[in-house]
C-alpha cells in the first residue's frame, strides 16, 4: 500500500504541474496543438461526410462525400481527395487539394460526364466550400502562424474547461478582422469560434456539436457553422471514421482523381 | 489483330469483373425548349429543341474494377417522325492491372489537352449539335467506343486510346440547325429541300481506318506538361471529292504538346499542334485543306468571390498559304494565312451557388466572326434545375467557323431533376 501512494502521487503531481504551465502557456502554442489535433489527427483519415446547408428560409440542401486525408508531416503538407456522391448532379465528381504550407494550396477538379481533368485557381482560400457557410479555409485549417494570438483566460463551455483565445490575422484578411476560440483544455479540439468581420461585427460562428472518441483520438464528429448575418446554417456529420489506414501517397494523383480509389471509397 | 484484340479483351474483362456487388442507381430527367431568333432559316423546324430526356445511370465496383453505364431515352418534339429516340452515352468496364496498368474498354466520353472550348490535341469526337442548341455541357463530347490504356511509372503517364471505328464530330445536319454550303455559296437547310440534310460518309470499318491517339503525361510542382501524337482522320468532313461530288474525311496526323499549371494567383495553359494533312502536305490539292499549326494561351483567374474569368488566344498558321490562295474561286471569302480567335469566360456564382450566371464568347477579328453563349441557372433544390440561355452567331461572311451558323440564334429553357 505504501509502495502505491507515490505512483498515484506522481501522476497527480504532474497533472497539477501541467494544468500551471499550460495555463501560462503561449496562446500561440495553444492554437498550434489546436490546429494539429483538428486538422492532423492520425497521420492519416477518412470519413463519410453529410453536409447540411439551410438557407435563411429554413430550406435544406444536402451534399455527401467521402473524404480522404494525409499529411505529410504533422504541421506539414496535406493532401486531400473528396468524391461526391450526392446530389445527383456531382455525383460521382471527384476533387483535390495539395494544402501548401508555404505557398498557394493546388486543387484539380474532375468532372467524369465529361471525362475533364480541371484544375482550380485556389487564390481565394475565403470562399464557400460547396456552397455552404464553410470556406475552403474551414475545411483544410488556417496556419496558426497567419495570426497574432491572445490568451484570454480560461472558461467554462458547457461542462467543459476551455481556453479562451483572440486570434488577429497579421496581414489584412477578408475572412475575418478577428477571431475567438474556445479550446478544450484536455484535448485541444476547438469547441466554438467567433469571426468578426472588419466592423467587429460577429459575422460567423463555429460549434463543435458532439465530439467522439475515435481510434483513441478525440473527434469533432458534428460541426456547425452559423452565418449570423446571412441567417444560414451548415451542419457537418462524420461518420465511419477511421485514421492511420495507411492511405498510399499516390492515391492523390490525378491516377485517382480519374478512377476512384475503391479501396477506400464505396 | 481484328479477330484476336476483341478475344484477348473478353478475357481480360473475365478476369476483372468486379469482386464486390455495390450497384447503384441515379440519373435525371430533363424538358429542354428552344426557339430561333432568325425567321429566315432555311431548316424545317421553328424550334431549335423540344425534347424531353430521361438518363439513367449506373455503375458497380469492386476494389479493382468499375463498371458504368449513362442511358438516355429521348422524346424529341421536332422531329415529324421518329420521336422516340435513346443513345447509349457510356458503358464501360475499367480495371486495373498488375499495380502500374489502367483500363478503361467500351463506349466512353474522352477528353485532354489544355483549352477551354478549344480544342487542339484532343481529337475526340464533339457534338456540336447539342453544344448549339441548350443541351447540358456534358453532350458536346459524343462518346467513341475505345480501349484506352494508361501505364503509370515515374516519369509520369502514358496513355493510349485505340478506337477501332472512326468517330467523327456531330455538326448541324440543315434539319434544325442551318449550315453554309460551298457548293451552293449560301447557307442551307432542310426547309429549302430535302438534299440539304447533311450527313457524310464515314471511312469503312477497317483496321487501317481506326483511330488513335496518345498522349505522355509529366506532373511537376503545380505544372502538368503533356505531349501528344494523333493519327485518324480530320474530325470535320473538311475534303471533298470531285469524283462523288461530296465531302470526306480527310487523313490528319497531330503532333502537340501542352503546359498547365497554378501561376499568378490562377491558372495558365499554353498548348500547341501540328495538323499534319496526310492527304495534302505539299499544299497541292484544293480538294483537301493545308496542314497547319496552331497555338493558344489561356489564363484563368477568380477575380473576386465567386467570380471567375478566364480568357484565351488562338493563331493557327495555315501551310503553303500562296497555293491554297490561288486555289480559291474568285469572289469567294478567303481567310488569313494566320487566323486569330479570342475567347472569354465570365462565371458569377450568386446565393450560395444556388444561381450561376455564365458568359463564353469567341471572337476572331480574322474571320470577323463571334459566337456568344450564355445561361442562367437557377438550382430551386438539389433536385430541381432551371436554366435560360442562348446561343448568338454572327459573321461578316457567310464560309467562316461562326459565320456559317448565323441564322441559327436560339434562346431556350431547360427544366432539370436530378434523382
Amino acid at each position: 500500500m505504501k509502495k502505491l501512494i507515490p505512483h498515484l502521487l506522481l501522476p497527480v503531481l504532474a497533472l497539477v504541474l501541467i494544468a500551471i504551465t499550460a495555463s501560462a502557456q503561449d496562446a500561440n502554442e495553444i492554437m498550434k496543438k489546436s490546429h494539429l489535433a483538428y486538422y492532423y489527427a492520425g497521420n492519416d483519415g477518412l470519413a463519410e461526410v453529410t453536409m447540411t446547408l439551410t438557407d435563411k428560409r429554413g430550406k435544406e440542401r444536402v451534399r455527401e462525400f467521402t473524404m480522404l486525408r494525409r499529411d505529410e508531416s504533422d504541421g506539414g503538407n496535406q493532401e486531400y481527395y473528396t468524391y461526391f456522391k450526392k446530389p445527383s448532379d456531382v455525383s460521382r465528381l471527384t476533387f483535390m487539394v495539395h494544402k501548401m504550407t508555404d505557398g498557394n494550396d493546388l486543387r484539380w477538379l474532375y468532372v467524369p460526364s465529361v471525362d475533364l481533368v480541371k484544375p482550380i485557381s485556389a487564390d481565394d482560400k475565403n470562399s464557400s466550400f460547396v456552397g455552404s457557410d464553410f470556406t475552403y479555409e474551414d475545411v483544410s485549417g488556417r496556419r496558426w502562424t497567419e495570426d497574432n494570438h491572445t490568451y484570454k483566460g480560461e472558461q467554462d463551455l458547457n461542462g467543459t474547461a476551455v481556453y479562451v483565445i483572440e486570434s488577429v490575422p497579421k496581414e489584412p484578411y477578408k475572412g475575418f478582422a478577428r477571431k475567438v476560440s474556445y479550446i478544450d483544455k484536455d484535448n485541444f479540439l476547438p469547441l466554438k469560434e467567433e469571426y468578426y468581420d472588419s466592423k467587429n461585427n460577429l459575422e460567423r460562428i463555429f460549434t463543435a456539436e458532439k465530439v467522439d472518441t475515435v481510434d483513441g483520438i478525440p473527434t469533432v464528429t458534428i460541426r456547425k457553422m452559423d452565418n449570423v448575418q446571412k441567417k444560414s446554417f451548415t451542419t457537418v456529420d462524420f461518420t465511419s471514421i477511421k485514421y492511420n489506414v495507411g492511405i498510399e501517397a499516390d492515391v492523390f494523383s490525378e491516377r485517382y482523381l480519374k478512377t476512384p480509389p475503391r479501396k477506400y471509397i464505396h | 489483330m481484328n479477330k484476336i484484340a476483341p478475344i484477348v479483351f473478353g478475357l481480360l474483362l473475365l478476369a476483372a469483373v468486379p469482386s464486390r456487388a455495390e450497384v447503384r442507381f441515379d440519373g435525371f430527367v430533363q424538358g429542354l425548349f428552344g426557339g430561333r431568333l432568325d425567321q429566315h432559316n432555311p431548316t424545317s423546324t421553328e424550334e431549335t429543341a423540344s425534347e424531353t430526356r430521361l438518363q439513367l445511370r449506373m455503375e458497380d465496383f469492386g476494389d479493382r474494377s468499375e463498371f458504368f453505364g449513362r442511358l438516355d431515352f429521348l422524346y424529341d418534339g421536332t422531329q415529324d417522325t421518329n420521336q422516340y429516340d435513346w443513345e447509349l452515352r457510356e458503358a464501360y468496364l475499367k480495371f486495373r492491372l498488375g499495380s502500374n496498368f489502367d483500363f478503361k474498354v467500351g463506349r466512353q466520353i474522352l477528353t485532354w489537352g489544355t483549352g477551354d472550348l478549344i480544342f487542339i490535341n484532343d481529337v475526340f469526337a464533339k457534338d456540336y449539335r447539342s453544344f448549339f442548341i441548350g443541351r447540358d455541357d456534358q453532350y458536346l463530347k459524343a462518346p467513341q467506343n475505345a480501349i484506352r490504356t494508361e501505364y503509370y511509372n515515374s516519369l509520369g503517364a502514358f496513355s493510349v486510346v485505340w478506337s477501332p471505328r472512326f468517330t467523327p464530330n456531330r455538326l448541324p445536319t440543315g434539319r434544325r440547325l442551318s449550315y453554309y454550303n460551298p457548293m451552293s455559296g449560301e447557307i442551307v437547310g432542310t426547309g429549302t429541300g430535302p438534299q440539304y440534310y447533311f450527313e457524310p460518309a464515314i471511312p469503312p470499318a477497317r483496321f487501317k481506318n481506326s483511330e488513335l491517339a496518345t498522349r505522355f503525361q509529366h506532373q511537376f510542382g503545380a505544372f502538368s506538361f503533356s505531349a501528344y501524337f494523333y493519327r485518324g482522320f480530320y474530325k470535320n468532313p473538311t475534303g471533298f471529292d470531285p469524283n462523288s461530288m461530296s465531302p470526306f474525311f480527310p487523313r490528319l496526323n497531330v503532333y502537340g504538346t501542352s503546359l498547365r499549371g497554378a501561376t499568378m494567383g490562377g491558372i495558365v495553359w499554353l498548348e500547341g499542334g501540328y495538323f499534319d494533312s496526310r492527304q495534302d502536305q505539299a499544299g497541292d490539292n484544293p480538294y483537301v485543306p493545308n496542314s497547319s499549326a496552331t497555338g493558344m494561351v489561356g489564363f484563368e483567374r477568380q477575380v473576386a468571390t465567386d467570380l471567375t474569368v478566364n480568357g484565351q488566344w488562338q493563331v493557327d498558321y495555315m501551310t503553303n498559304y500562296d497555293k491554297f490562295k490561288a486555289q480559291q474561286p474568285p469572289g469567294a471569302y478567303v481567310r488569313d494565312e494566320v487566323k486569330h480567335l479570342l475567347t472569354s469566360r465570365v462565371t458569377k456564382q450568386l446565393n450560395m451557388e444556388t444561381i450561376t450566371l455564365s458568359g463564353f464568347v469567341f471572337y476572331s477579328p480574322s474571320d470577323e466572326d463571334a459566337y456568344v453563349r450564355f445561361s442562367g441557372e437557377y438550382k430551386y433544390t438539389d433536385n430541381l434545375t432551371f436554366m435560360l440561355g442562348g446561343n448568338i452567331f454572327d459573321g461578316k461572311h457567310h464560309s467562316t467557323d461562326f459565320g456559317q451558323f448565323s441564322l441559327n440564334d436560339n434562346i431556350f429553357v431547360k427544366l432539370t431533376y436530378g434523382y
